[in-house]
């Protein structure tokens, strides 16, 4: 229960609420604001994990999300998380965490095997092996790697939590709430700018958290929080913790996750785990610090050894050491804060610093508090395999080429500094095209693409004095922009400790015939050897060395080891760091959980449903649905233990022999206005419009301008200069878009307008010979006869008080009629049909059957308008005009479109009159040919024809017309079938179309 | 080969702490003229300067790449390899590459990790069965492996999967075992260590700025090397190759658009299987590091800027937990784009000119890794023979003109 | 996601419009007078330029309303928006001194050459 490197002071954790967590499966305990790092580091534990590749022991490098190694995986069953990175974890009560990527266990691990055989498996040794015999490779080397693979496991249920997405707009975002994050969001908000303030981690402030600074007469924590607060209480400012953003795309889009749930004891059931926000921010300050960079020597990757920032950060935020018995290992002045800080709570640390001096304040603090530092000095070698037991520490010889002698000091952790990079990562994303910083060793933003701008050390500006101007002028400016407000405020007077120069010195030489093995990608296994190695196999393009290498590939996307390992390109080619350039920085700039992505629409909602106003009538007489798009159509009526084939006979053969309804509401409705609607229809039809009388309607079919046939429905003239135009359910959007282009960019000059009206009428077909007995019944008043209203024709009616557009149009090639009714009366529409047509046997009909009808009338339908079909392939010749232009009509007229042995539809007939051809068959004359068996054409659409009791289908033929009366075979392979069929028309039932004019 | 890689070698190698391997490829400069210049140092270019080397026993041969071998779409794809293609046309096409993929890493010696791991591409409705069951048929009757998979099998293949409770189940799908995935950077490398074994130059940041012409002739191109002269050129540039085009004065029928992908966070191995999805439009496979690699669709625009729109990012993970909705607490880790350059029938471009001696391999689309060797294998043989080979005859320029175009918007999941 | 200000509704997020590619492709007048080379090139072929382009968009989900932009497809920089029917603009000059905003650094990238510096 003791935390034995629990300080008794320090830290913003309350020491008052104790909280119980597992690791590992061990119970600990660690205090309410601790992160999962910080609590398992106050219980002493630093290994946490293993490397990727060779497995070997790994501990906390970082305190925040550049943690490279400590990724753990959270929790059991469905709440379970992989890669969870402890440094990140907020602790609360009962929180599970396991280590990874190790068996059986973190301490004893059987992967470890790989350490030993390294040599053999250097960088890109995949490449050159398991080639040897071939088929080995398919059976034994991939599997193996396989399974070797990845680092945490993915849950095996649905995530059951929920995310949602917030759409916001402001004038000013600042990402960072460090010195100049809150410095410009203050001068900006005053400015009267709308701000939102973004910080990461749960507390705001930055450096301000951990740095022994003033600002004015306050501590920098102080003046955070007052920042904080005054900010709060500000109209024009949203400010949010535990809130990352992600990702710079194109015209200032932001996106940001929040974190929302999992630190919270006991949420709300319908909280949400997390919050996606998108951004739209006029201007973006981009304050989001820098990074620790490590140093490299060998051992370096030893449970440990971290970054003394993070060591520093763990005392100062958590109250928790890092070790008792510290060394330091520095090329800067900042990692003797870390000194200090042990210092001041009573640990004794030695700090070995590669310069041979510094005159830097925090130093002589140092030393006027008795720190041990040894200049000129490097840790060369450490020892320990679960944990550093010892430095090896030497005095370097003037070229730094080696080490005049070596001591080996015990210790129990390393914190080193090799300095520190700028995040510029959101600033890259943006499309600012960085340069390389000498002085800094770093590259920073230099030309910005957006209205982005980078401040405070992102920017390479590492004092708080620069930081807070920087703050402070670019909010005021940023904001100014837009308010033009000019009101400024001026940076408070701050103070700080002065920094030395840094040594660039970061990559330690081996002492004398060792070959240590020197980390620069902690978690992907990346040494110093492996990187010269790829530079000796020619590899010259830093993405090159990147991909052969995997630097900078792993989980935390190279934010400490990237640098380190251009600089060591550099230093090998011998060539200056802005030559090799940097790998690009990538979006997210921290792995986002794909689930906050996604948001709420999962599941059912992925996509929305439609659904006719007659849909709950449907459901209550057992329609089974089908999906059409985003509609939802009744496919079938089930009846008792019906199966679907034999439902749509039953329904099918009721429309042939009484009369049958069909809901045909989703069927695209564009209504068409103006004066030249005619001359329209007659541009993008590839038939004759102008003589259309009103009051009648005429099937046409579309093409696109490349000759393809695109849609067909029908058209009526409700009066003059006024037409209601069907289309497929499919191509309703696209059509009204290809319309709608037409009209606006290519003929500008016709008076024309076009809306969808699809969702205003509800839509009843209704068909079968007794179906004029039924339209008598809902329109007693009207002359129905076939005089009166003949095919085609089209009548305003009045169902008992309700307006209706009546069409004698059919798809089923019975005696057809379709009735519209404005969307609210559908339901009425329907029962009405229903009831008055209950004495003449009605019946609903679903898609199945409706297909029946048409495939065994040789109507055409999507399936052979497939986006691959010009109009001659579905003998749709007789509806080209040739008076007139239409679109698509100068593609018929092409080599290959006139060529006469083209497909075209047919029908098709099993011999055996019995064994239904599946669907996609495809025709050839020899059953049993060598492959590749030559095809004829293959089969668009099957069913057993109703009429003739038999089965039936269309076929896409070559040369098909003369083939009729030929036998051929149709094979189904996949369901090892051949099937000898006779060609037939494709107008299998009443050929001359006598039904629908009777 | 002089870089022959074998376990002898690999083991002499470690004792010397592998410090005595060779450079894998010269880095010369460029000379003054060329028999043949490839323009584009991705696979498809690599690929045809080794064929043209190695098959036809051509010498002087240079690869001119402005960035990084392999740094274009070679090295951004989700590496998918299938053959099961609708038309004859690309089926024989892309079979030829499958067949030549089987056995790339011994021709090589060189191990680009092909993976014949199967690829499902799914049927989420009545329209989808129809289509991929005739593609299906189409496929056995060319000879080509393909399965229909029921939603059993599928589950069997991809326990993962959510064929139910979603908005567009998942009803059957086509399943090509032979197909799978490969090491997308080891096949540029292979390629181009053993055509610079065979003496191809490799010249690596040269960026090409004109194919200079003369009578109707190729002349050579201009270069931020210099100028180069060559009596043959082709030009494998994906989505800079009408950039190209234009400054010798050619049109092509190309739009380049952006090309998005993505990986989550490794894990250990729950799909052994690649998925495409067409109506839940995502394509998954987990990479031998574990990592999800998911592919998106292109984006609406022409652009260049090797990056898309976020929305597409979003749309192409919400299919992605639609399908496999334990995936909801897994990470985005890497996102990124590519130029993709696109042909209004979806089928490339392999194809001389009406300038002599000027070739394209271009057009490839969202599907272009897939096709490497083939594709390079032909364009070698259609630029050492000036004339095409009968496989790749079909993909043609012409065939805009005379209408015979090779319609494959059904293949890719992407809806152009 | 591109912002695009639409001359009808104002800026708008990109995910409500569609773009239609090239803009000024004027459709024969009388198709049957061009032959099948010229038609095809009117069918499939679309300018693809690196830098400035004439483009098309319609504004899907909201006022459905074509109109002309011009952008630059090296950086994705919307220079200009016209209504259809407008006379295109003439862009002579615009400050675009980066070639790809994708963050693809310039040395050893495929979007620069390398310059010593």
């Amino acid at each position: 229960m003791t935390q034995k490197y629990r300080l008794d002071k320090e830290g913003y954790i309350n020491r008052k609420k104790s909280i119980s967590f597992k690791f590992n499966g061990k119970k600990y305990f660690g205090y309410h604001g601790d992160t999962l790092a910080s609590a398992l580091l106050a219980n002493g534990i630093h290994l946490v994990g293993r490397s990727f590749k060779y497995h070997r022991p790994r501990g906390f490098i970082g305190s925040k999300e550049d943690e490279p190694n400590a990724k753990v995986q959270l929790y059991n069953g469905a709440k379970t998380e992989p890669n969870a990175v402890a440094t990140e974890v907020e602790l609360v009560e009962g929180l599970v965490a396991k280590s990874q990527n190790c068996w059986p266990s973190v301490s004893f691990d059987f992967g470890a095997i790989n350490n030993f055989l390294s040599k053999f498996f250097p960088a890109g040794f995949y490449y050159k092996t398991f080639m040897w015999p071939k088929s080995f490779w398919h059976k034994i080397y991939e599997p193996i790697i396989r399974k070797a693979a990845g680092l945490g496991v993915a849950p095996l249920k649905p995530d059951p939590d929920r995310y949602e997405h917030k759409f916001e707009h402001c004038d000013v975002l600042v990402v960072g709430s460090g010195p100049s994050g809150l410095g410009s969001a203050l001068a900006a908000a005053k400015n009267g700018a709308r701000v939102i303030l973004a910080e990461d981690k749960s507390k705001f402030g930055g450096s301000l958290l951990t740095d022994q600074v003033t600002i004015g007469n306050k501590t920098g924590k102080e003046w955070a929080d007052e920042t904080v607060e005054q900010l709060k209480s500000m109209p024009n400012v949203v400010i949010k913790n535990r809130s990352q953003v992600f990702g710079y795309y194109d015209h200032n889009m932001m996106v940001m996750f929040e974190r929302t749930k999992d630190h919270i004891e006991s949420p709300n059931k319908y909280t949400p785990r997390q919050k996606l926000w998108y951004i739209r921010a006029k201007e973006v300050l981009v304050s989001t610090g820098s990074i620790e960079r490590p140093l490299i020597f060998g051992n370096n990757d030893r449970p440990g050894i971290l970054l003394a920032s993070a060591a520093k950060e763990y005392i100062k935020k958590y109250g928790v050491l890092v070790g008792k018995k510290p060394v330091i290992f520095t090329n800067n002045d900042s990692a003797y804060d870390a000194a200090i800080e042990f210092k001041k709570n009573g640990i004794n640390p030695l700090v070995v610093d590669i310069r041979k001096n510094s005159e830097g304040t925090a130093v002589k603090e140092a030393k006027d508090l008795g720190v041990n530092i040894k200049f000129s000095h490097a840790v060369a070698n450490t020892k320990g395999y679960l944990r550093v037991s010892s430095a090896t520490v030497g005095k370097l010889n003037n070229d730094k080429s080696g080490y005049e002698n070596l001591e080996n000091i015990p210790c129990d952790c390393i914190c080193v500094s090799g300095n520190w990079t700028p995040t510029v990562h959101l600033a890259s994303q943006s499309g600012n095209k960085l340069k390389f910083d000498e002085i800094i060793s770093a590259f920073i933003p230099n030309q910005s693409h957006q209205n982005e701008t980078t401040i405070g050390s992102a920017n390479g500006s590492f004092t708080l004095k620069k930081s807070l101007e920087d703050g402070f002028n670019k909010g005021f400016e940023v904001s100014n922009k837009l308010t033009k407000k000019n009101i400024k405020s001026d940076p408070p007077t701050s103070n700080e400790k002065s920094y030395d120069n840094y040594e660039k010195f970061w990559c330690m030489p081996l002492p004398e015939n060792k070959k240590y093995k020197r980390c620069v990608d902690f978690q992907n296994d990346v040494y110093v050897s492996d990187i010269e190695l790829a530079i000796r196999e020619g590899f010259r393009s830093i993405e090159h060395v990147k991909r052969y290498t995997t630097l900078g590939m792993a989980t935390d996307q190279g934010k400490t080891s990237n640098l380190n390992g251009l600089q060591l390109v550099s230093n090998i080619e011998n060539k200056i760091v802005p030559e090799v350039g940097h790998t690009t920085f990538r979006p997210p700039y921290t792995p986002v959980t794909i689930g906050t992505i996604v948001g709420r629409e999962v599941g059912k909602h992925y996509r929305p449903t439609r659904k006719s106003p007659m849909h709950s009538w449907h459901e209550k007489n057992n329609a089974v649905f089908v999906d059409a798009g985003l509609w939802l159509r009744p496919r079938y009526y089930k009846q008792g233990n019906e199966t679907l084939q034999q439902a749509a006979k039953r329904e099918g053969a009721n429309v042939r022999k009484n009369v049958g309804i069909c809901d045909v509401t989703s069927l695209g409705k564009i209504d068409i206005k103006g004066p030249d609607s005619a001359e329209f229809l007659n541009r993008v039809y590839t038939n004759a419009w102008m003589k259309l009388p009103v009051g009648k309607a005429r099937y046409g079919v579309m093409l696109r301008e490349d000759g393809i046939v695109f849609d067909d429905g029908t058209t009526t003239r409700i009066s003059e200069n006024h037409f209601h135009m069907t289309t497929t359910t499919a191509q309703a959007v696209n059509v009204l878009a290809h319309l709608e282009y037409y009209l606006q960019v290519v003929w500008p000059e016709l008076d024309v307008n076009v809306l969808s009206t699809t969702e205003q009428w509800a839509g009843a077909a209704v068909a079968g010979p007794k179906s004029r007995e039924l339209l008598k019944k809902l329109f007693p008043e009207t002359d129905v006869s076939n005089e009166g209203f003949p095919f085609m024709g089209f009548k305003e009616e009045n169902l008992f008080g309700i307006p209706a557009r009546v069409f004698r149009i059919s798809f089923s090639g019975e005696l057809a009629y379709e009735i519209n009714v404005e969307s609210n009366h559908g339901i009425f529409m329907w029962e009405k049909i229903m009831n008055l047509g209950k004495s003449m046997g009605i019946q609903p009909y679903g898609t199945e059957a409706l297909s029946t009808l048409r495939i065994e009338m040789g109507h055409v339908a999507g399936s052979e308008i497939d986006g691959r079909t010009i109009p001659s392939d579905l003998s749709l010749e007789g509806m080209l005009s040739k008076k007139k232009d239409f679109v698509g009509k100068r593609s018929l007229n092409r080599e290959a479109f006139l060529n006469p042995n083209r497909e075209k539809i047919v029908g098709v007939i099993p011999v055996d009159k019995k064994t239904m051809i599946p669907e996609g068959s495809h025709l050839v004359k020899d059953k049993n040919a060598a492959l590749p068996n030559p095809k004829l054409g293959h089969i668009s659409a099957s069913c057993w024809s109703v009429e003739y009791n038999n089965p039936f289908s269309l076929a896409i033929l070559k040369e098909g017309k003369k083939r009729i009366g030929e036998k051929l075979y149709a094979l189904s392979p996949l369901k090892n079938k051949s099937i000898e069929v006779e060609v037939v028309s494709s107008h299998y039932v009443d050929p001359k179309g006598e039904r629908v004019r009777s | 080969m002089k870089k022959k890689y074998s376990i002898f070698n690999i083991v002499k190698n470690a004792f010397s702490n592998n410090e005595n391997w060779k450079k894998m490829w010269r880095n010369p400069e460029p000379r003054k003229f060329y028999d043949i210049v490839i323009v584009g140092g991705g696979g498809h270019g690599l690929g045809t300067a080794y064929y043209l080397a190695k098959e036809h026993g051509l010498k002087n041969i240079a690869v001119v790449e402005k960035g990084w071998l392999g740094g274009g779409n070679t090295g951004r794809n989700t590496t998918i390899i299938r053959s099961n293609y609708l038309w004859d046309e690309s089926a024989h096409l892309y079979e030829h590459s499958l067949k030549l993929w089987e056995n790339l890493s011994t021709e090589l010696n060189y191990n680009v990790m092909f993976s014949q791991r199967g690829v499902l591409n799914l049927a989420h409705n009545e329209h989808d069965i129809k289509e991929i069951k005739r593609r299906v048929s189409a496929n056995k009757l060319n000879g080509i492996d393909s399965y229909w998979a029921d939603t059993k099998q599928i589950k069997k293949l991809v326990p993962i999967m959510n064929t139910e409770n979603c908005r567009y189940p998942v009803l059957g799908a086509s399943y090509q075992p032979r197909a799978g995935t490969a090491r997308h950077d080891a096949v540029a490398w292979g390629y181009a260590m053993r055509a610079d074994e065979l003496g191809v130059d490799i010249i690596q940041n040269c960026e090409v700025k004109k194919i200079r012409t003369k009578n109707g002739k190729v002349y050579g191109i201009e270069t931020t090397k210099g100028i180069i002269r060559a009596k043959r050129v082709g030009v494998v540039a994906s989505g800079h190759t009408t950039v190209l085009a234009e400054t010798a004065g050619i049109k092509l029928p190309l739009q380049s658009k952006p090309l998005q992908a993505l990986v989550s966070e490794p894990i250990k191995p729950v799909i052994n299987t690649v998925v495409m999805s067409n109506a839940v439009h995502a394509y998954v496979s987990q990479s031998d590091k574990g990592e999800l690699v998911i592919g998106a669709g292109t984006d609406g625009y022409n652009s260049f800027t090797q990056r898309g729109g976020y929305n597409t990012i979003e749309d192409t993970l919400r299919a992605i937990i639609e399908l496999y909705p334990i995936f909801g607490k897994m990470k985005m880790l890497r996102q990124w784009g590519g130029i993709v350059d696109i042909c209004p029938d979806a089928s490339p471009i392999i194809s001389k000119c009406e300038i002599e001696g000027l070739y394209f391999n271009c057009g490839w689309g969202t599907g272009g890794f897939k096709a490497t060797p083939g594709s390079a294998n032909l364009f070698a043989h259609t630029i050492a023979k000036d004339k095409p080979h009968s496989i790749n005859a079909p993909f043609n320029l012409e065939r805009f003109v005379s209408g015979r175009l090779v319609d494959e918007h059904g293949a890719a999941a992407v809806a152009h | 996601m591109l912002l695009i200000n639409c001359p009808y509704c104002g800026e708008r997020d990109q995910s409500e419009f569609t773009n239609g590619g090239e803009a000024h492709v004027a459709r024969p007048k009388d198709p049957d007078q061009v032959n099948d080379r010229e038609w095809s090139e009117y069918v499939f072929v679309r300018a693809n330029p690196k830098g400035i382009y004439y483009e098309r968009w319609v504004h899907t989900h909201g006022c459905k309303k074509w109109f002309n932009a011009i952008r630059d497809t090296s950086t994705d920089e919307i220079l200009k928006i016209y209504k259809i029917g407008e006379t295109p603009p003439l862009i002579k000059r615009f400050k675009n001194t980066l070639r790809s905003p994708s963050g693809e650094p310039d040395v050893g990238s495929g979007n620069f050459t390398v310059k010593k510096p």
